[in-house]
């Protein structure tokens, strides 16, 4: 019965212009589907912090207080896995769902380079990393993965997971073109000169501090491969973060629409639908919005312009052709500063909120303890949803130059933001102990002055 | 194509030791909270919040060991919320450390806070204190105290109904009536009922006593005072894992000394002088009249700032060497900042790395006494290590 039913919204949806990979569904009880969306994918290698995740989910899922209905994989075929306990209905809003998701897996932009195996290639990572724990020790594996995982968003997910290292030092002919006025010269040029190529390392600022510490810190081939498993899952991962908002809207958009045509439904399952629906838009609380509901609120806004565009002559894309183009070119940030509109932001009642202190950053005072709104401005608002969205949530800190095996980085907008030094001072004795050398890191102090932090070895300081 | 291992769409053909990974790792975390929890206890050990959760069983603890550190952020964050409201508005205070208005957190990105774990006190008390040892502890054996319990070892037909054992009583009633054929409570009659019945029970082990001296004059500020009550706190709980009773005798002094309650002993404060000896005779009279050496192991320890009075330092020299055959150990703390100048100790010997009576006391030669100094709270895990390590035996 459910079987066939998935199997009439599949029909549907596919008569709608989904294009989805074949998807295996697997019904799941509640701890196995705990376990799968604490570590992300089905099986991935082991570490304490998963624990942690873990833990505290199951405690909540035991506590009634949060519910995970579904989780989707990005991969070929899809893999999808639904809660057991749930009812039909539920099941089936997933199953509709989930072919918005694999859909969007398939066709947008974001995902085309993403490694469709890793569902088996975690497989493998986890048995590659449990043969280095029986061989190097639990400590000195998890302690490498510690590190890891600090860089893991410092990575340049457009370059590529098998990366070149920089062209080496070279020196290259460079033809001089004779210029017209050249003799007037009281030096005559050469015609023939020669360059250096490759002097500077970088040759440019880098911001993939991992792939850099895999190729260039002095590492062990295990230990590259540690850290190489962590920036391939993270790579992996970095389109779905990238992509949240307008993913959960279209998903959410898809199951709304299949069953609204869908005709298979019982007259009481449409009201539970109804309730389950509802739940999935919630608009959130005061102080966060739902991406759910913001993603769907915003295509339903798009398809709604489009379509009276389309009917006055002003565009040749109806509303859902519309949608289709959006959804295949675009990612959070576009898309939220595309088509997050004045009206919408009325409409929707958002407004951005934080410390209206006017003091520089880092100083206290009795008003930095209030959250105020800020702004009810259409930018305003849109920056500060992206602020949290950019660069993969982390602060955007560059590779400048090694001299003499010194590391020196630098992190980007100085003036306006600035790190916790703590949390800072500890990843870059992080990096130190795989670089080997010192480490220093051109930032900003609260007041927004340039300083720059700087981590050695500990047997440096000795 | 389906290659031969595709766990996509054959998850079953998973190898065993990659299945429950979420048990395994959550374990790891556990076993990872003890491990920071012992890499931490130097500051734990002075943690207020362990000190003053007087009476209750499990103590909330931060933990820094546990964060994972990357590069974030230090401003507060912004974020985007809904509902009415005019900007200027004020929609709320920020709670603890800034990262988490209200209710919820903004955006949906993972809340990052110190990561706080809930700890029963006794396994706390029991990690802290289990690289430390009794000094002198091979003593005991000669001066094991028994004492009786009682212990519910029986149960019969007779006894007294202060005794009744209800639930078996109940049970043999149902026996009965089910063997007549109804099965169900009632019709009480004498032959159900059961008693308990108790046996003495013989234990051997040890007492010991703790006489803990505190100077509460003027210049033993709210902080000096907090240092010994966490030396006293921890040191308590470290007698209670070696022996059964742990007798506590508080003893507060200025110029005189009394025998006072706990709760006064922390709390009181006297203004005027300092006169030491005046707690060791309180301490000494008190000892021979409740807890005669063959009897107890008694320990007494004296936290003083050093402001004591320079001519009484000799008598508070003699005492202690007349209390030292009485006591497992004898040990004085003293508690000095370098920034307060002391009347005493400004006058007569500013520079001196020794108040008086410390000077005073480094005269006595007998291992049972230990004297230490400290000036800092970070010091008291060093403080308790040098108080409690095991020692030799000493000849008697």
């Amino acid at each position: 019965m459910f079987e066939a039913r998935v199997a009439e919204l599949e029909v549907l949806a596919c008569d709608q212009g989904l294009d989805f990979f074949p998807v295996f569904f697997e019904v799941v009880p509640q701890d196995i589907m705990t376990e799968v969306a604490a570590y992300g994918l089905p099986t991935r290698a082991r570490h304490w912090s998963y624990g942690k995740v873990y833990q505290h989910q199951h405690l909540y899922g035991a506590m009634g207080l949060s519910k995970i209905y579904e989780i989707v994989l990005n991969s070929d075929p899809g893999l999808a896995f639904l809660l057991d306990s749930n009812p039909e209905i539920a099941n089936l809003l997933v199953t509709a769902h989930v072919f918005g998701h694999v859909d969007f897996f398939k066709n947008n932009l974001c995902f085309a380079d993403t490694n469709r195996h890793m569902v088996n290639d975690a497989v493998a990572h986890a048995l590659r990393i449990d043969a280095y724990i029986e061989r190097y020790g639990l400590e000195a594996v998890e302690h490498l993965m510690d590190i890891g995982f600090a860089l893991d968003r410092h990575i340049d997910p457009h370059t590529g997971l098998q990366r070149q290292p920089y062209p080496p030092r070279r020196i290259v002919e460079q033809e001089h073109r004779v210029l017209p006025y050249d003799d007037l010269m009281e030096t005559p040029t050469r015609s023939v000169t020669y360059a250096v190529e490759g002097e500077r390392f970088p040759p440019y600022p880098e911001r993939d501090l991992l792939w850099f510490l895999i190729t260039y810190a002095p590492l062990e081939g295990w230990q590259r491969d540690v850290l190489q498993i962590i920036r391939e899952e993270s790579s992996y991962f970095y389109p779905q973060f990238n992509t949240k908002i307008l993913n959960e809207g279209w998903a959410s958009y898809w199951h709304a629409e299949l069953f609204h045509l869908y005709e298979g439904v019982a007259p009481d399952e449409m009201i539970e639908f109804a309730r389950l629906h509802a739940g999935v838009v919630h608009p959130g609380g005061r102080f966060a919005v739902n991406p759910y509901y913001l993603g769907y609120s915003i295509l339903v806004d798009i398809e709604k312009r489009w379509d009276q565009m389309h009917a006055a002559g002003e565009t040749p894309l109806t509303g859902r052709e519309k949608l289709f183009e959006v959804r295949r070119t675009e990612d959070d940030l576009s898309f939220l500063r595309n088509y997050l509109t004045p009206d919408l932001v009325k409409r929707l009642n958002l407004f951005a909120y934080g410390s209206h202190c006017t003091h520089p950053p880092g100083q206290q005072c009795t008003q930095c303890q209030h959250m105020v709104i800020t702004s009810r401005v259409r930018d305003a608002v849109v920056e500060a949803l992206l602020a949290p969205r950019y660069n993969y949530g982390v602060p955007r800190i560059l590779i400048q130059e090694v001299t003499t095996n010194t590391l020196y980085l630098e992190r980007l907008d100085r003036t306006t933001t600035y790190l916790d030094r703590q949390y800072a001072t500890n990843t870059l004795t992080y990096m130190t102990e795989l670089w080997k050398q010192p480490v220093h890191l051109l930032t900003s102090d609260e007041r927004g002055q340039d300083t720059t932090l700087t981590a050695r070895l500990a047997s440096a300081v000795l | 194509m389906v290659q031969a291992n595709d766990y996509s769409t054959k998850p079953r053909a998973l190898p065993w030791e990659l299945r429950r990974r979420g048990l395994k790792d959550s374990l790891r975390h556990d076993q990872r909270v003890k491990e920071a929890i012992r890499k931490n206890l130097r500051e734990l050990i002075a943690e207020e919040a362990i000190i003053t959760s007087d009476g209750t069983k499990r103590v909330r603890i931060p933990l820094r060991y546990l964060d994972q550190y990357r590069f974030k952020y230090g401003q507060p964050p912004q974020g985007v919320g809904q509902g009415q409201g005019q900007p200027g508005d004020t929609l709320g205070q920020r709670t603890g450390n800034g990262n988490n208005p209200g209710d919820g957190q903004p955006g949906d990105q993972p809340g990052e806070h110190t990561y706080e774990v809930e700890v029963p006190l006794e396994e706390l008390a029991q990690m802290m204190l289990e690289d430390l040892a009794l000094p002198w502890l091979e003593e005991k054996s000669e001066r094991q105290v028994t004492t009786t319990s009682y212990r519910f070892t029986d149960i019969r037909r007779r006894g007294a109904f202060a005794n009744l054992d209800k639930r078996r009583t109940l049970l043999e009633n149902l026996k009965r009536n089910a063997a007549h054929g109804t099965p169900a409570v009632g019709h009480l009659r004498d032959e159900d009922l059961r008693f308990k019945v108790w046996d003495l029970h013989e234990e051997v082990h040890a007492n010991a006593a703790v006489y803990m001296l505190m100077d509460v004059s003027g210049s033993m500020t709210t902080s000096k005072k907090y240092i010994a009550k966490s030396f006293y706190f921890w040191m308590v709980r470290f007698l209670q894992l070696k022996y059964r009773k742990v007798e506590m005798v508080f003893i507060a002094h200025d110029t005189e000394a009394q025998v006072v309650s706990e709760q006064d002993f922390f709390g009181i404060s006297h203004g005027g002088g300092t006169r030491c000896s005046s707690a060791y005779q309180v301490a000494l009279a008190h000892l021979e009249q409740h807890h005669q050496t063959e009897r107890w192991n008694t320990y007494l320890f004296h936290f003083s700032d050093g402001d004591n009075l320079p001519d009484d330092n000799a008598t508070c020299k003699a005492l202690v060497e007349t209390l030292l055959p009485h006591c497992r150990m004898v040990g004085y703390g003293e508690i000095r900042y370098r920034d307060d100048a002391s009347f005493y100790g400004w006058i007569g010997q500013a520079d001196a790395a020794a108040s008086s009576l410390q000077y005073a006391l480094q005269g006595i030669t007998q291992p049972h006494f230990l004297s230490v100094t400290i000036t800092h709270k970070e010091e008291l895990w060093q403080v308790l290590q040098q108080f409690l390590q095991p020692r030799e035996t000493a000849h008697v």
